[in-house]
Order: C-alpha cells, then sequence, then structure tokens
C-alpha cells in the first residue's frame, strides 16, 4: 500500500511516478483581465497507472492535459507552475524543439473528435505511417508494416484491406481507433485521452475503452483519462481526481471515491446521476450553476451551491486535505477534511 | 389502466439521398421502417437507440413535421395524418416538441417574452395582457425569474435555455410532448434539475410525453415504457423494470450491459459485442442486428423476425422468439 498523500508524494522520493504536476496554474486573458481556468492544482500519475479527470463542463479538464503538453494558446494564454515533472524531467522552460520531441513521442494526445485530428485527404493508413516516420528511425517499407501492425492492434477489422482508405470512410468508433494508434506510434509512456468517447454510440464506447485498457496493460503506459461521466470512470480509472471550477476538490483511488464520495461535490455529482441499473426514485440536483471564470467567488468555489457550507468556506480556500492519516484519498473541503474547524474560524475571525 | 392517448401503427419515412463518388446514385434511408407503440395519458413513453436509428424522424413523423410516407398517428381517437391544415393547426396545440437543443430554435433576435407569448396571440388563446400575465407565470413554473422575459436567448446558459424551451411547449396548454433528448447536451446536475422539472409539470398538468434518449438511465429514471429501437424498426417494448430486469432482445441486453454505470465493482467487465452500427441505407438482410448478434443462426440472415407479443405488456421481433423457441439463455447480470 501506498501511505503518502498524493499531492505530498514527489516523483523524487518515488521512481513509480512519471508525471507529478505541481500548483499548476493557467489563466486566460479576457476582457483585459487574466483569469486562472485551472488554479494550483496539484497530482500524480504513476507508471502504468490510469488517472481519470472528472468534471462538469468548464471546469478545467482540457486546459490541464493541453496545459502539460505547453499547449495553450499563447496569445491569451498563460501557464505557470511549480514544476511539471515528467520522467524525472521537469517540462517548465523547455524549448519549443524539445516539447516536440516530447509531445507525441513520449505523451501523446487523443481527442473527443477525431475528425478534426486527420487529415481528410491523406490515407489512413498513410497518416499512420507518417506519424512512425516522424518519430521513429524508419524507412518506408517499415513504416507501412508497423502502421498495418498498429491499425490490426486497434482491431481495425480487415486493416489490410482498409489501409487505403479514407477518413470519411471510417465510422466514429473506427477513426477513434484510428487516432489510437496515432497515438501509440511512438510508444508514449503517457497517453492524454481527451473525451474519447463522449461522441460515440455505447456500445462502440465499450468496445474503445476496452481496447485502451488493454493496450495499457499490454504495453504498461499511463493514461490520463478526461471525460465528465461517472460511469465511464467507474468502468476505466485506477484513481480519479474531481474537478470544480478549475480546482481538483477531490482525489482518490477509484473504489474509495465511489464507496466514500467525500466532497459535498462529488457526493452531489454521484446522487445527481440517473442509474440505468437500479430504480432511482428520487435525483438529488444541485442547485444554481458553475460561476464563470471570470467572476470566481473567494474561498471554496463550491460554497454557493453546497448545503454544508459555513462562514470559512466563503473566505479561504480549503486546501487537498487526507480525509483521516494515512489515506491516500483527499478532498478540498473545510467541513469534510481533517481540519480543526473551530481553530481555523477562531483564527479568521481574529 | 390508464387510457391511450397516443397510438402509432407501422409507421415509415424514407429519404432518398444522393451519395457515391465520382458517380452519385440515389440511394433510400429506411429512416423508419414499420414502427408501431402506443402511448397511455399521463404516462412517458421512452425511444432508444443509438444514432441513426430513427429516434429523431419518427418523433417529427408523429407530429408531421415531416410527413410519413405511411402507417397512422391515432390522437385521442383523431386520424392525426388525414387532418386539415386548419384543424391541424388546433391539434398542434396538444401536441408540443422540445430539442436537444433550444439554442437552435429560438430567435436570437427576440426577447424571451416576446418568443412566449407569440404562440399565445397566434393561437388566439390570450389577448396582450392576459398573454403577459401567462408568461410570467410560466417563467415561474419553469424556475426563471420574472426578469427573463426581458433578455435575448445568448444571456441564458444550456439548462436555463432547456427551461425556455420547456416554457415555450407548454405556453399552448399541450397533452402530449415529444422530449427529443432534452437533457443530452447538459451536465448532469443541471440534467438532474430539468429531469425533475419535466417530472413536476407532468403530475401537474397531466402530460404524457414521448421521450427520446440515448441514456438508458435517463429513460430509466423517466419513463414507465420503452421501445428499443434498431436501424429503423422496434426490437422490443415492454415496461421499464422488466426491460431491464429482463431484456428479451440480444441487442436491449447488450445495450443494457455496455451503458456505464458509476460503480466500479459493476463496470470492470466490458461486455464484447462485435462490429460497429451498420447503415440505414443499406441496412444487413433479415434481422438488421444478425452481423452483431451472439445468437444468430441460418434464418436470421435471411428472414426478417415477425412480432412475437410475448404477454400483454412485452413484446419482441426476434427468432429466438419463433415458436417452439423459449429466447435466448443470458447469463445473469
Ligand atoms: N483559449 C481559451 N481562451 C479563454 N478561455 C478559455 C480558453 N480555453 C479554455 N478556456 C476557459 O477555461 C475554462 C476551462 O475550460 P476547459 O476547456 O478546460 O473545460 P473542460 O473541463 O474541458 O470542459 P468540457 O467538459 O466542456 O470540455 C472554461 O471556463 C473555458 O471557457
Ligand atoms: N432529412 C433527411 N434527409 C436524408 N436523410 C435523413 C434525413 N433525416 C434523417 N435522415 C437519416 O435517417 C436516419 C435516421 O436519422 P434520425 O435523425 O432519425 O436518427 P436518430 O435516431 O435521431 O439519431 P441521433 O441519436 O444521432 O439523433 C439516419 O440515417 C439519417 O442520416
Ligand atoms: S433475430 Fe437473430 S440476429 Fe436478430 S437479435 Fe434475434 S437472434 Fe439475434
Ligand atoms: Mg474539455
Ligand atoms: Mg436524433
Amino acid at each position: 500500500m501506498h501511505t503518502m498523500p498524493n499531492s505530498i508524494q514527489s516523483s523524487e522520493s518515488n521512481p513509480d511516478i512519471i508525471l507529478d504536476v505541481r500548483k499548476l496554474r493557467t489563466s486566460f486573458r479576457i476582457a483585459g483581465e487574466w483569469h486562472a481556468a485551472v488554479r494550483d492544482i496539484s497530482f500524480t500519475l504513476r507508471r502504468n497507472e490510469t488517472l481519470a479527470l472528472v468534471g462538469e463542463s468548464g471546469c478545467g479538464k482540457s486546459v490541464t492535459a493541453l496545459s502539460v503538453l505547453d499547449l495553450v494558446p499563447s496569445q491569451n494564454g498563460r501557464i505557470e507552475a511549480e514544476q511539471i515533472q515528467f520522467n524525472g524531467r521537469n517540462l517548465l522552460g523547455l524549448s519549443e524543439d524539445e516539447m516536440r520531441e516530447i509531445r507525441g513521442n513520449r505523451i501523446s494526445m487523443i481527442f473527443q473528435e477525431p475528425m478534426t485530428a486527420l487529415n481528410p485527404v491523406l490515407s489512413v493508413g498513410h497518416q499512420v505511417a507518417e506519424a512512425l516516420l516522424y518519430h521513429r528511425d524508419m524507412n518506408k517499407e517499415e513504416a507501412n508494416r508497423a502502421a498495418l501492425e498498429l491499425l490490426d492492434q486497434v482491431k481495425i477489422p480487415s486493416a489490410s484491406s482498409r489501409f487505403k482508405e479514407y477518413p470519411h470512410q471510417f465510422s466514429g468508433g473506427m477513426r477513434q481507433r484510428v487516432m489510437i494508434a496515432m497515438a501509440l506510434a511512438c510508444r508514449p509512456d503517457i497517453i492524454l485521452a481527451d473525451e474519447p468517447t463522449t461522441a460515440l454510440d455505447v456500445t462502440i464506447q465499450s468496445q474503445i475503452l476496452a481496447l485502451l485498457g488493454e493496450l495499457k496493460r499490454d504495453t504498461g503506459m499511463s493514461l490520463i483519462f478526461i471525460t465528465h461521466n461517472l460511469g465511464v470512470v467507474a468502468s476505466i480509472a485506477d484513481r480519479v481526481a474531481v474537478m470544480y471550477a478549475g480546482n481538483i476538490v477531490e482525489i482518490a483511488d477509484v473504489d474509495s471515491l465511489f464507496a466514500h464520495p467525500t466532497h459535498p461535490y462529488t457526493e452531489a455529482l454521484m446522487r445527481s446521476i440517473p442509474r440505468s441499473d437500479r430504480d432511482t426514485e428520487t435525483l438529488h440536483s444541485i442547485p444554481g450553476q458553475v460561476p464563470p471564470i471570470s467572476r470566481m467567488p473567494d474561498g471554496c468555489r463550491f460554497a454557493a451551491r453546497c448545503d454544508l457550507a459555513r462562514p470559512i468556506c466563503r473566505k479561504l480556500d480549503p486546501a487537498l486535505q487526507q480525509i483521516n492519516a494515512g489515506s491516500t484519498h483527499e478532498v478540498a473541503c473545510w467541513v469534510r477534511g481533517d481540519h480543526d474547524l473551530t481553530a481555523i474560524e477562531d483564527r479568521a475571525n481574529g | 389502466m390508464a387510457d391511450t392517448l397516443l397510438r402509432i401503427e407501422n409507421i415509415k419515412k424514407f429519404f432518398h439521398v444522393k451519395r457515391g463518388f465520382p458517380v452519385a446514385k440515389t440511394m433510400t434511408v429506411r429512416a423508419v421502417d414499420g414502427v408501431s407503440f402506443e402511448v397511455k395519458r399521463g404516462r412517458s413513453f421512452g425511444l432508444v437507440g443509438e444514432s441513426g436509428c430513427g429516434k429523431s424522424t419518427l418523433g417529427r413523423a408523429l407530429l408531421r413535421l415531416v410527413e410519413p410516407d405511411s402507417g397512422s398517428v391515432t390522437f385521442d381517437g383523431q386520424d392525426v395524418l388525414s387532418t386539415n391544415a386548419s384543424d391541424m393547426r388546433a391539434l398542434r396545440q396538444r401536441m408540443q416538441i422540445i430539442f436537444q437543443d433550444p439554442y437552435s430554435s429560438l430567435n436570437p433576435r427576440k426577447r424571451i417574452g416576446a418568443a412566449l407569448v407569440e404562440p399565445l396571440l397566434v393561437h388566439g388563446l390570450a389577448d396582450k395582457r392576459q398573454a403577459h400575465e401567462r408568461v410570467l407565470k410560466l417563467l415561474d413554473e419553469v424556475g426563471l425569474p420574472p426578469d427573463a422575459a426581458n433578455r435575448f436567448p445568448h444571456e441564458f446558459s444550456g439548462g436555463q435555455r432547456q427551461r425556455i424551451g420547456i416554457a415555450r411547449a407548454l405556453t399552448v396548454g399541450p397533452e402530449l410532448i415529444v422530449a427529443d433528448e432534452p437533457v443530452s447536451a447538459l451536465d448532469v446536475s443541471i440534467q438532474a434539475q430539468i429531469l425533475l422539472l419535466l417530472r413536476e409539470l407532468q403530475e401537474s398538468h397531466n402530460l404524457s410525453f414521448v421521450f427520446i434518449s440515448h441514456d438508458l438511465g435517463v429513460v430509466r429514471f423517466f419513463c414507465q415504457d420503452m421501445a428499443v429501437m434498431y436501424l429503423g424498426r422496434i426490437v422490443e417494448t415492454g415496461p421499464i423494470p422488466r426491460i431491464f430486469e429482463e431484456p428479451l432482445h440480444p441487442y436491449t441486453h447488450i445495450l443494457r450491459d455496455a451503458s456505464p454505470v458509476p460503480d466500479p465493482r459493476q463496470s470492470r467487465k466490458f461486455l464484447h459485442i462485435e462490429g460497429e452500427v451498420p447503415s440505414a441505407v443499406n441496412p444487413p438482410s433479415g434481422c438488421h442486428f444478425h452481423p452483431r448478434c451472439p445468437y444468430a443462426a441460418d434464418i436470421c440472415k435471411k428472414v426478417s423476425p415477425d412480432w412475437h407479443q410475448v404477454d400483454a405488456e412485452r413484446g419482441v421481433a426476434c427468432h429466438l422468439f419463433d415458436t417452439g423457441n423459449t429466447g435466448p439463455d443470458y447469463p445473469k447480470r
């Protein structure tokens, strides 16, 4: 068992950690002012682990992934962090050339809509082979052969006869397989998958999730899986970070998160899902909505929608804290975290 | 038992599209291919199925927003498809639709108040002052502040826009609402707000719903009866708890087990259903589902299965239920 909580554990003390993000803050300039879309989040990713980032629209999931790869648009975006340590190397301050080497080679990304990431006028096989030529030391013939193997590996049926087909001749699920093949081309250490199954039908989603699970097991890679669907989280994640309004509000092993959702937001979210596997008498709805990033309140950003909120919640921002000593389950909440509230409130008022 | 408000019989709607390159050929999309079901007064009937299976086309066809090719629609005893234009207008008051994205159906330059007043005036249901009062009451009913009437659609969040879409459907006092994926674009916390609102309104107005969704959890929560569609046809109908507890059609079974549930102990196993969703342009022979069906026999490739009414409540279209067969032997969940 790991006894150190996620946010304290570091890559220096633990070689099992492949990615160690500390105090990442990504901001955008809106009407002349900078606003944080992701605010001082810290998390680690272990080798061969699937970490799910889950949360509702606009909470900062995509921005987090884009920040790791330094892909936030620089005209109006800004990334700050204590460190983004990958395999013992800080990605912050790398040159664009060095970053390009990392992207696609060591860390690759898959998006929700594969059509936008694929070139419509090049054959599918050609595009996978290109990725190989670009990242691996191969000649054309070798690349073609390896591309076909990859298409087989992602289970494109009769891949050899479909090698020369174009993206529009593929269904959404098959295109997503092609994207996965391209992401795998350089045998990355990490795949960042941003809602890769959200646009797909459930039976196809189930196939893609199974495929990603298998590939992870066979290649030893790690996966950051972004989704807003807690059902998908339950089926693929080892560990889960729940995001709300730019913060990680809870992080835990998947079993622990679902058995003991602790942050009031996580808890409310779980109770707002109508389930297909059992009758739901009534749904719990969370009143109100997420504030826009240009109008974030002080203190805990969930306070205005939270049943448990106390005066301190609107003043001070709670940090991630173990739910009890020695636990890897952490929560950022004044009421649910392991805090001495009376002392803190006295100090805040004194 | 509640009485039948809406009866759909053998509805068909085909589209003729030009596809192919370099020589485009005219092909037939069998979007809705002989569909029948009934909706009881005050109840919600769920229509589920994967993308392109014909749910929206069916929903529109039964309101004659697209004209069906054949079949019949009976609403409260009245034959909808043979109704003339002026009577149809009166009927439209009683049958309304809500869309997935209400934004696309709202005029961006019109204030919400004006957009809601309009149908009341058009249908001659109120004078200006009454209409205005009624709109304020409606806004309150769907949980929007009165000043919403003076604002424009873009000033609202997705959830608020869906409330506006609901208010608009309610203005004319309908008895039946076709809701086409009304919560699919919303975050779960907002989705829950809208589902609760719809349920409340259903009770207070004794509304019936045809509720289209691809989310089984949403349908299980909101509806009492459902039909599962596959490539233009209904493969199974019945009351909700029974279909979920004991699906009859192999496709229903697979759909159920592929739907992710928020419980890691249950979801670890993935269902291995092979193949993609085929196209409605060129559907597979016989039972449309046979290329993906783990139970397919020879006859499934050749002959389209008949409808088997299993009991008073349930029916299925699958050869496993032909005379002498007892249905598939599913592993227990
Ligand atoms: N290029 C940008 N310029 C300005 N604001 C941005 C930009 N990209 C993202 N944002 C803002 O940052 C916040 C987080 O966005 P992000 O895309 O990470 O959300 P998300 O969690 O991925 O949501 P979704 O589930 O909708 O994809 C949002 O408020 C968004 O509007
Ligand atoms: N106006 C049209 N012209 C041509 N084909 C159409 C038209 N409308 C729908 N179709 C086709 O009919 C079939 C059924 O479409 P429909 O929109 O009813 O499906 P759906 O079940 O609502 O799908 P989704 O879940 O994606 O909304 C599809 O193959 C679609 O491409
Ligand atoms: S008819 Fe045959 S192919 Fe179709 S679902 Fe039943 S068993 Fe499967
Ligand atoms: Mg996103
Ligand atoms: Mg539709």
